[in-house]
């Protein structure tokens, strides 16, 4: 430290190996993480992005040369890809949009203080510990004529015409999985947006009831407004999830009848498992995969700009 | 602007009762301040007149007319919250428009409530900005904005200046009685800040554990004092006590202290002779003399810079005095004080008030 010049000089002589190892000291310590992280995460990823450029069929053991954009040209003629989105549409709308109305209704209903209020919430979240194939073989008992009760109840109710399973019926077979779906998904929106009520300062409402608000008032102008991130993050994720939720689809109705519930999500599975043609499968999943970023980055630029817009 | 008349109104949650036969009348433009420790019910109180709570017995008036069942917002009066409770999402200007806005008054109404609120705050340069981007202290002025556009017939306030620093305190203090005196508006202000009951009110409503202990201007409260409670909650550094008995004399009563000193009153007090009771003097009215009565051991010297607080041991107990004479923060160990008759307070057994000096 007396000879600061000589200490600077002897630091531009150092050796070049000393240098490389004062580079690479850093990666060196953050290896491990790095190793697994790659192994864990972009090896599988970038394996499956090579599948939708390779003819990958389990039961021809001649398969897997590079193809190029060949699955993707078949894809933009295949009709049954089409319809496929359009039932993802359908399916991800009514489901989340489900969801999250009676989803606010339940939270807005255990916002309130009522006797047994603590066992009723824990009885709202009980659904979303049921595992999905249970639920799904469950409500595929359900609306089946020969041992569910709800054929016969809607029939009784003249919501249908006769006790009939709609899961067989082509116009009405989507509704059995939604219905599904939302029994299932509603705890999600109840919990996160209980909780995000429960934060709202209850001082606010009543400046609010002293200023003249009535409760459609108090809930337009302070509920929704608290509420509104939350509504935000909690739709995206749950319309991305929904989007990739085959799960119930192919239990209770497996994309029939006549391909009416084929979703992209389980017409991958379709392709995948039972055509075994994992490369064209992967290509329809490079596809979804490339909506649902393109969605959840025009999400994130809205929100972004309402933070600002704050 | 508007009286309020309170009478024998109580508030129970199923047998607790929390507050107990409160009968008040606040006449037309007067500032009353509810003061009490935290418990003692007042802000209780302050929201039944509000609406926001439930009134269990009795009964309240606003201008002659029994509002007990009327909601918040049909009762026409102004809240100001201690945690502010401004809209978030709304800006400054909107925030205070927003009770005429639900009133569906017009544009030009609602500009000139807003404008004249704000010119008056010093809020003009803040109308477009969120609450989260003002300081406390501006966010105290919206809410009292937010107040002043409606002209009620009458302003409630909940420790509004609580959540202030102690300098921005003592300035919205000053901006609130200046508003007072220019507005004349009827306002309830509940605060445990004895300092802000002093200085704010017209009268002062002392409540202690549900229930109302004196009612009276601020010098009133202070001079005399209805109880002990009031006594040593009123002032600061509070009141001294010290127990004795009382000898009855032909012309007055004498307190005899328990070391024997004895301390004759100017007027006979309605005791019995022999009865125990509390005398009680403020830490100002203490004086130290060399030929002083009573011996006290000095504890702790505080200098306030205005004065200095003296921390004393007197037969045993802790007492205060204090005094702007400086030769005193010289260290000694011991002091002679003397009471002056005129300053003592004398309580009985149970507290109330027996003489006045």
């Amino acid at each position: 430290m007396s000879h600061p010049e000589a200490v600077r000089s002897g630091a531009a002589r150092k050796p070049a190996m000393r240098r490389f190892a004062d580079a690479a000291e850093p990666w060196f310590y953050a290896a491990p993480v790095l190793t697994l992280i790659v192994a864990v995460m972009l090896v599988p990823l970038l394996l499956g992005l090579s599948y939708a450029f390779r003819d990958i069929q389990l039961l021809n053991p001649f398969s897997g040369a590079f193809i190029g954009l060949e699955h993707f040209k078949t894809l933009a003629r295949d009709d049954a890809f089409y319809r496929a989105l359009k039932n993802t549409l359908w399916w991800t709308g009514a489901s989340v949009f489900l969801q999250f109305a009676l989803g606010l209704v339940l939270a807005l209903l255990l916002d309130k203080p009522f006797p047994g209020r603590g066992l009723a919430q824990a009885l709202v979240f009980l659904p979303w510990a049921v595992p999905t194939f249970l639920a799904g073989l469950n409500w595929a008992w359900l609306f089946n004529p020969v041992i569910g009760p709800l054929p016969h109840w809607m029939a009784a109710l003249g919501i249908l015409s006769a006790p009939d399973n709609i899961l067989a019926d082509p116009h009405l077979a989507m509704w059995g999985p939604i219905i599904a779906n939302v029994w299932w998904g509603i705890p999600f929106f109840a919990i996160t947006l209980l909780a995000a009520l429960q934060a709202i300062p209850r001082d606010i409402y009543e400046a609010a009831a002293i200023d003249g608000a009535g409760p459609l008032q108090r809930f337009l102008s302070i509920t929704l407004p608290f509420l509104a991130p939350t509504i935000a993050i909690t739709i995206l994720l749950r319309t991305v999830w929904i989007a990739n939720f085959a799960d119930l689809i192919i239990v209770m109705t497996n994309g029939g009848p006549a391909d009416r519930t084929q979703i992209v999500a389980s017409y991958i599975f379709t392709q995948a498992f039972r055509r075994l043609d994992f490369g064209y499968a992967s290509a329809i999943a490079l596809v979804l995969l490339v909506l649902l970023l393109a969605y959840s980055m025009l999400i994130v630029v809205i929100r972004q700009r309402l933070i600002e817009k704050d | 602007m508007a009286s309020i008349a309170l009478s024998r109104v109580g508030k129970s949650f199923g047998t607790h009762s929390v507050l107990s036969e409160v009968d008040l009348d606040i006449k037309d433009g007067e500032f009353v301040v509810l003061v009490g420790p935290s418990g003692c019910g007042k802000s209780t109180l302050l929201r039944m007149i509000a609406g926001l709570e439930d009134i269990t017995s009795g009964t309240l008036t606003i201008d002659g007319q029994r509002v007990n069942d009327l909601k918040p917002k049909d009762r026409d009066i102004a809240m100001v919250f201690q945690s502010y409770a401004l809209y978030p999402h709304m800006n400054v200007a909107d925030n205070m428009s927003y009770s005429l806005r639900l009133r569906r008054r017009s544009k030009e109404v609602i500009a000139a409530a807003v404008s004249a609120a704000s010119g008056k705050l010093g809020l003009d340069p803040y109308l477009e900005r969120r609450p989260k981007a003002l300081s406390g202290g501006q966010r105290q002025r919206v809410a009292m904005g937010r107040a002043i556009v409606r002209k009620p017939k009458a302003f409630l306030f909940d420790e509004p200046l609580s959540n202030l620093d102690a300098r921005l305190r003592e300035q919205m203090r000053a901006e609130i009685k200046r508003l007072h005196a220019e507005l004349g508006a009827t306002s309830v202000y509940v605060t445990h800040d004895q300092i802000e009951a002093m200085t704010l009110a017209s009268r002062i409503v002392a409540m202690n554990a549900g229930s109302v202990q004196q009612i009276g201007a601020p010098l009133d409260l202070y001079d005399r004092p209805a109880n002990l409670f009031v006594a040593g909650f009123i002032g600061s550094p509070g009141m001294n006590f010290l127990e004795g008995r009382c000898e009855q004399g032909p012309e007055n009563s004498t307190v005899v202290l328990s070391r024997g000193y004895r301390l004759p009153l100017s007027v006979r007090i309605p005791a019995a002779d022999g009865e125990t009771v509390t005398l009680g003097i403020r830490p100002e009215h203490v004086t130290v003399a060399p030929d002083g009565q009573i011996d006290a051991a000095v504890e702790l010297v505080e200098p306030t810079g205005l004065g200095i607080i003296l921390h004393l041991i007197v037969h045993g107990e802790s007492f205060k005095l204090f005094t702007t004479d400086r030769a005193l923060l010289q260290p000694q160990a011991t002091l002679r004080i003397n009471l002056p008759k005129e300053r003592l307070h004398v309580f009985d057994q149970s507290g109330n008030r027996l003489a006045v000096m």
